[in-house]
């Protein structure tokens, strides 16, 4: 047994800070875990909280309480299948140490489960955020008081605990299915990416239409209950946890029959699993033809550009402002009369034009496309240095890719927010100069900062995306420079309308100035120093 | 070709890695660079090939020095580490193309040179294939094709013949002995001796940071083997 714990525990590690191999100090590994689980529980909580509060709300009144805990219950299981199917492929299939496992004296049923029981245990956590929320909510808004008795803690706790068991067979299988395309497809990073953006398109379409879809069900909970039968075992979670003990063991076999049956299936030939999944797929079919050539810019830049497309988690959370962006200046323009109430309902004169350009600034502030870059290098950072390229031309190089990608969008959003309502040609101006110029100095600011933070032994791209001291100061301290434009916009407007204008644009063009100039004068010098 | 004059280098700590080094690399001479683990090859690699910064001494290449001069010195340069990590996210014919647009290889070259490189080393069926699905030996293949395609006047190479299979280590042996023939140099370490032995014109022996012996491989081997020298110098025989 104590084999097992060893098993789990090294599985649980490199589950949470994605490689067991990490050679940071153990400080720092610790808190990159913590900031994984951080990421679950804030947004299990805010998830469940939100929308569990919201749901209870319309459906108490009916005595219907028991669809909150069938969409949650669906949340949980969904968002435990996002967070752990890519998980499976590279924990349980593709672990960077399955041959030294698999080649020590230990069964490999047991380093299969301990693997899986890793999953487990992330769709248990998963599952506690979302639905012991859901579960204190309920206590206080039931009309009948059930959620007040020990008995409904218990059916919920057991909810709780057989919930992840389904999650887990669920994932085991997609992540199977993951890691047998991997190594079958060859646009992976482009399959990874329309199904990301599928995703992506859901939530959008998901958040704009919640309000409506919880009106709609306040009112029809009964029919919509009937409808759920494509749901039956989340309808039999909530009948039990809400007090049919009986629909609560059959959600629990429910979900204890497929985990058992995934594990025995999985037990029987997960040596042949890892090694056909492990395969290479080189093609060996490329005929050369004429070359062509093009100068060092361009190449540096097409490289910058295959590592952003390329690399499916860069693009989704440094490219997601560009998304933003496009989709905010669309949406001004397609729900122009709705947004035009919604001011005219604010009662007083709206800060149009400074909202406009809060907007299209956060929206640039999520695209840190420069502030990894240079982490993103790592171990490839040798090419780089023993090729004939000035330090410099490298730098504005990777400023020039975030520029190509963020000024046209920028400029897209503030045409489409300047004619949804109706700014002047000069104000229209206005919020192109000043969101221009945010967009410079954001850029510029972000490769400072991937030069003073890099993480250049990073094991993974995860964490230099996600959890980079470089890529969470590009994000905020970006959008505290848009606080200090407010504040001044603020201060302007005190005086005369057009010192309400200049002081903002003032402010960006200083941010983009003091950046420039010292990524130009100390740049290189950091680079070198790396 | 390659002039290394009182060349030290010392880890932020204070250890040094290497000390006051002076070695020179003739015009179309192989020139071997031997010694134990952490004896300081690699380090001194890394600082000719201008990947490393280094406070002591002076390197030049073909005239340019490495540190006042670092982008005329790479232009006759390539080097190629123990490991080479080559971009993932490319296929290996984009990384080939990559390469020579840095070294700004005209298209007709570039092409005849990637045809003739790929073909001796079998690569060139797998050149489409992301770079992330090839093998050690198959990113060692492409990081040697790369070298190879940018003509350089001096070649670096850390440990070359780790990875490569018999029959690729032969034909790169031939390689850098055609190379050698047009008046480069190549400048490499390793610790597979009888190669050692028979290949280079030149070697040189690094103990602790500090040369301990180099000169022509003859002399320096005289009646006995590199192996032996090499024990003898190193004090474990």
């Amino acid at each position: 047994m104590n084999k097992f714990f060893v098993l789990l525990n090294v599985s649980l590690r490199s589950m949470l800070l994605s490689s067991t191999n990490s050679r940071g100090r153990s400080k720092r590994k610790a808190a990159t875990g913590l900031g994984a689980v951080f990421l679950i529980a804030f947004l299990g909580l805010y998830l469940s909280g939100l929308y569990s509060y919201m749901l209870m709300k319309a459906l108490a009144p009916s005595n219907m309480e028991v669809l909150v805990f069938v969409f949650m219950g669906m949340v949980a299981l969904v968002g435990g299948l996002l967070f752990t199917t890519f998980a499976v492929k590279g924990v349980v299939f593709g672990g960077k140490d399955n041959d030294l496992l698999l080649s020590m004296p230990v069964p490999t049923t047991m380093l299969m489960v301990s693997r899986v029981t890793a999953i487990y245990l992330e769709n248990l956590l998963f599952a506690v955020f979302v639905l012991v929320p859901a579960g204190v909510i309920c206590t206080f808004l039931t009309q009948n008081g059930v959620g007040l008795s020990l008995l409904f803690w218990m059916r919920l706790g057991i909810a709780v605990l057989a919930l992840p068991l389904l999650d887990t067979a669920l994932s085991v299988l997609l992540g199977a299915l993951v890691a047998f395309l991997s190594v079958r497809v060859s646009r992976k990073a482009l399959g990874q990416n329309i199904v990301m953006g599928i995703f992506m398109a859901a939530v959008f379409y998901f958040s704009f239409h919640l309000n409506g879809m919880i009106n709609s069900l306040a009112e029809n909970a009964a029919g919509v209950k009937a409808s759920l039968t494509w749901a039956a075992p989340m309808l039999w979670m909530g009948e039990g946890i809400m007090g049919d003990w009986k629909m609560l063991l059959v959600f629990v076999l429910c979900c204890v029959f497929p985990f058992a049956l995934v594990v025995m299936g999985l037990g029987r030939g997960y040596r042949q699993a890892v090694t056909a999944f492990a395969a290479r797929s080189v093609q060996s079919n490329y005929k050369l033809t004429a070359q062509t050539a093009s100068g060092q810019k361009k190449a540096l830049l097409k490289k910058e550009m295959q590592r952003f497309f390329g690399t499916p988690m860069y693009f989704w959370n440094a490219g997601i402002g560009l998304i933003m962006l496009l989709a905010a200046g669309g949406a001004s323009l397609v729900m122009r009369e709705k947004l035009l109430a919604y001011v005219e309902m604010a009662g007083y004169p709206f800060p149009l034009l400074p909202m406009a350009a809060a907007v299209i600034g956060f929206g640039l502030c999520t695209c840190p496309i420069t502030a990894p870059s240079i982490s993103l290098e790592g171990k490839y950072l040798w090419i780089l240095r023993e090729s004939p390229i000035e330090e410099s031309s490298l730098l504005w190089v990777k400023v020039g890719f975030q520029l190509l990608l963020t000024l046209p969008c920028t400029v897209i959003a503030g045409l489409c927010i300047s004619i949804a309502f109706g700014f002047s040609l000069r104000q229209g101006a206005v919020l192109l100069i000043a969101t221009l110029l945010f967009a410079i100095g954001h850029a510029a600011f972000g490769m400072l900062m991937g030069l003073c933070f890099p993480k250049l032994d990073a094991v993974n791209e995860t964490v230099v995306i996600k959890q980079s001291m470089a890529t969470v100061l590009a994000m905020f301290a970006s959008m505290a420079v848009l606080g200090v434009a407010a504040g001044f916009y603020y201060l302007g407007s005190k005086t005369a309308p057009w010192t309400a204008l200049a002081l903002p644009i003032g402010v960006f063009a200083l941010f983009a100035t003091v950046c420039i100039v010292i990524l130009t004068r100390q740049g290189p010098a950091l680079l070198k120093k790396l | 070709m390659l002039h290394i004059e009182h060349y030290s280098k010392t880890y932020p700590g204070g250890k040094k890695a290497v000390d006051d080094l002076t070695l020179h690399v003739g015009p179309g001479e192989i020139y071997g660079f031997i010694g134990h683990n952490g004896a300081g090859k690699t380090t001194t690699l890394r600082a000719v090939a201008g990947v490393m910064d280094f406070t002591e001494g002076t390197i030049t290449i073909d005239g340019h020095d490495i540190k006042k001069d670092p982008v005329q010195a790479k232009r006759v340069t390539a080097f190629l580490p123990d490991n080479p990590d080559i971009y993932a996210f490319m296929k290996g014919i984009d990384y080939l193309n990559f390469i020579a647009d840095l070294y700004d290889i005209p298209a007709d070259q570039r092409t005849a040179d990637i045809g003739k490189y790929s073909d001796a080393f079998e690569l060139t069926d797998n050149l489409g294939s992301p770079i992330g699905s090839y093998s050690h030996g198959m990113r060692q293949k492409l990081a040697l094709i790369s070298a190879f395609i940018r003509r350089p006047r001096l070649l670096i190479l850390d440990e070359p013949f780790v990875g490569l299979d018999p029959s690729a280590a032969h034909i790169m042996k031939g390689y850098l002995s055609e190379l050698c023939q047009s008046g480069s140099a190549v400048f490499f370490s390793t610790h597979v001796l009888e190669v050692a032995e028979k290949l280079c014109d030149q070697i040189a022996i690094i103990k602790n940071g500090k040369l301990v012996q180099s000169g022509p491989t003859a002399e320096l081997v005289g009646d006995s083997s590199l192996e032996s020298v090499f024990l003898e110098l190193e004090g474990e025989r």
